[in-house]
């Protein structure tokens, strides 16, 4: 599984610490509130109880009293129950046996034992409170106290603390949240700066730090795109320098090998052949200092435009004396893909001159789309691709089987290595497959982009 | 990029430029032909020949330029600093300059500066260096096109014959244009703004026939590209660099152009 990220491990501490917080204030309060709840609740009923045992005790005083009367006589509600308990008879207001059940025996003995005494119970209807008070030698008098209100007010005040918990809990995840917010906003200024130099704005630096915590991760940052920038500028004056170095004499070949081949007729014929191979090795290497400075900086960004594909299409094919009717809309094609036109053109070139080099001609250039990519299929008339070559094949300086075994050189080796860097720098990818009824296909998938 | 695509033809032309040769090797009489048609001018002066002034610092790519474009039919002169290039170009002027960029003394955007002030002579930049704002400088400097090194001397011959054209050569030949308060004299090469006569090249006067051909309507890059300069493919800042130098001589505003406008993603237009 996935560790969680570190904001949420943040924020799931502090909600922990606001849990754990609100939790034991609320147990706290819960039970200091229903001891000192209970403890009233008790005194009350223990004044309510000798009360009415006084009355009751007057009520029995005379020889003929009736006992029921007597409870009745007694403004007691429906919260307090009382019963007397005379010579073995057990006497209530109501004829409820059940009552007499719920005085336990024990506090029956204690009060038999001329002890008053008291006893929580729990009876039918809840929670209650007996109290047990000796009238003299063979009367007892019992009265059953109800604690139901009370624990319907406990309840309530359980459900409110659990809920306040609840909330501060949320609440100190929410302030996690938050507070981490800030904490990781200046990684959020690094990461941006770091995509940015990603994507070769090397001019991002973070803005010096006003707190001096974060002031070493701000120069440490900025001094390594310093270096980095540096470093890239030194390569990419070298690339250049490079380029300057090995154009100008080739230059200079060029010319003079276009001198020598307008005079090939002339020379003896051992002259001739050696300013033939001249002429087409300084051809060959020209076309590979070219290509090789271009796969030296494939790491340009791109100048992406709306350009109509199938007209870009037929001119490559035009300029290689193909039939422009090699190209085929499929699939409802969109015309205009926004690519970068230049270097679009030379994948089309490069996967066009691979077949006429290697494939025996292309038979058909399709363009298409499907959702959510552009497509370009180049098919050749070839030998096709075996499958242990079709990774390779995009390498650098990977000649096709077919080229080496007829010793044809003319290539660079460099041609469908660029393609494969053309369609990277379009987050598209470029594969080889076989065409049905002979033949390689080489496709070409570049995501749409608005 | 490769340097080599940014302006001129790209490699995979070239390559394929070089199988036709190759192709081409069978029929080796006919090319030698055209190489004795091209020396011509040594027998007599039938064959009015293009001047071309090579002013490059690097001495063997000088003379061997200076060789091959002979080859192909120019009279090619070379030299060796801007200041030479300069008071060669002053003395006897040529049909169409070549530069490099990077030369001793005044370097090559400031010869570009000068040449162009002096007159609307065609300018072809010929520089190992490809890098975008090389070529935008050199363009808004003044020159009408741009190639990069090494470039193949049958390349760099059909960019001189692009750039030294007046108008298209399959164009069928076109009166006068009113497009607006423009005037557009083809056979003269004359353009006048309110009657006024305008300075521009031939780059640019190539560049508002084309426009003036097709008042109103939309035309793209790659369609003025190929038209104007010859090219199948190529870089269409080379089009954005010459409609912003024209639209500094017809328009009132360049800032705000009413005339040569620009639609978006699609092209220009000249408004009617």
């Amino acid at each position: 599984m996935r560790r969680p990220g570190l904001r949420s491990r943040v924020a799931g501490g502090f909600a922990a610490g606001a849990l754990l917080l609100a939790a034991s204030i609320a147990v706290l309060s819960y039970e200091l509130t229903r001891g000192s709840l209970l403890a009233e609740r008790e005194r009350t009923a223990t004044r309510t109880t000798y009360f009415d045992a006084t009355v009751v005790q007057a009520g029995l005083a005379s020889e003929d009293a009736d006992v029921v009367e007597v409870l009745r006589s007694l403004d007691s509600g429906a919260a307090r129950m009382p019963v007397v308990y005379r010579d073995g008879t057990w006497f209530a207001r109501t004829a409820d046996a059940g009552v007499t059940d719920a005085i336990p025996v024990a506090l029956q003995q204690l009060v038999n034992g001329g002890r008053p005494g008291v006893q929580r119970v729990r009876i039918g209807s809840g929670p209650a409170l007996i109290f047990g008070i000796p009238l003299g030698t063979s009367s007892a008098f019992y009265e059953i106290h109800s604690l139901a209100e009370l624990e319907r007010t406990l309840r309530v005040l359980a459900l409110v603390l659990a809920l306040v918990a609840a909330g501060t809990t949320c609440a100190g995840a929410g302030l996690g949240w938050y507070a981490t917010r800030h904490v990781l906003h200046p990684l959020t200024t690094v990461a941006d700066a770091a995509r940015g130099i990603a994507a070769g704005d090397l001019s991002a630096r973070l803005d010096a730090a006003r707190d001096p915590e974060l002031e070493r991760l701000t120069t440490s940052f900025n001094h390594m795109v310093d270096q980095l920038s540096q470093r890239l500028e030194r390569d990419r004056r070298f690339a250049a320098d490079v380029s300057h170095e090995l154009r100008s004499p080739l230059q200079t070949l060029a010319a003079a090998a276009s001198v020598l081949d307008r005079r090939r007729e002339h020379l003896d014929p051992r002259t001739a052949t050696a300013a033939g191979l001249l002429v087409a090795e300084v051809n060959r290497f020209s076309s590979l200092v070219a290509d090789l400075l271009e796969l030296a900086r494939g790491d340009q960004p791109l100048e992406t435009n709306p350009v109509d594909v199938t007209a870009l299409a037929r001119q490559a094919c035009r300029a290689r004396g193909l039939d422009e009717a090699l190209v085929e809309e499929c699939d409802h094609t969109v015309p205009t893909w926004h690519i970068d036109p230049r270097r679009f053109e030379r994948v089309l070139g490069n996967l066009l001159d691979n077949a006429i080099r290697h494939g025996g001609g292309p038979v058909a250039v399709r363009l298409g789309d499907a959702p959510g990519i552009h497509y370009l299929e180049v098919d050749d008339d070839g030998p096709g691709i075996t499958p242990q070559d079709r990774d390779t094949i995009f390498d650098r300086f990977v000649r096709g089987r077919g080229a080496s075994a007829r010793g044809d050189s003319d290539g660079t080796g460099l041609g469908l290595a660029l393609v494969a860097q053309h369609v990277t720098a379009h987050s598209g990818h470029v594969f080889v497959t076989d065409r049905p009824g002979g033949g390689a296909r080489f496709r070409v998938e570049i995501p749409e982009r608005k | 990029m490769g340097q080599a695509s940014v302006i001129g033809m790209t490699p995979t032309r070239r390559e394929y430029d070089r199988s036709m040769t190759t192709a081409a090797q069978a029929g080796r009489g006919a090319a030698a032909l055209g190489g004795e048609v091209a020396r011509g001018r040594l027998g007599g002066d039938d064959v009015v020949m293009a001047a071309v002034l090579v002013i490059e610092d690097d001495d063997r790519i000088r003379v061997s330029l200076v060789m091959a474009l002979e080859d192909e039919g120019y009279a090619a002169r070379g030299a060796g600093t801007a200041e030479a290039g300069l008071a060669a170009q002053r003395a006897e002027p040529a049909d169409a300059v070549l530069v490099d960029l990077m030369l001793p003394g005044i370097d090559g955007f400031e010869c570009i500066r000068q040449l162009r002030r002096e007159g609307e002579v065609p300018i072809v930049v010929v520089s190992a260096r490809g890098d975008t704002h090389d070529v935008v400088a050199a363009l808004e400097a003044g020159a009408d096109d741009y190639v990069v090194k090494p470039v193949r001397v049958k390349e760099l011959s059909a960019r001189l014959r692009a750039v030294r054209r007046r108008v298209r050569a399959e164009s069928p030949p076109m009166s006068v244009l009113l497009v607006g308060d423009l005037e557009i004299r083809p056979e003269a090469g004359e353009v006048l703004l309110k009657g006024q006569p305008v300075p521009v090249t031939r780059t640019e006067f190539r560049l508002l026939c084309e426009l003036a051909d097709h008042p109103g309507r939309v035309l793209s890059r790659a369609q003025l590209l190929e038209r104007v300069w010859d090219y199948s493919f190529g870089d269409e800042r080379i089009v954005d660099v010459h409609v912003g130098r024209l639209r500094q001589k017809v328009e009132d505003d360049p800032g705000s152009p009413q005339r040569l406008v620009t639609v978006r993603g699609m092209g220009y237009k000249l408004q009617r």
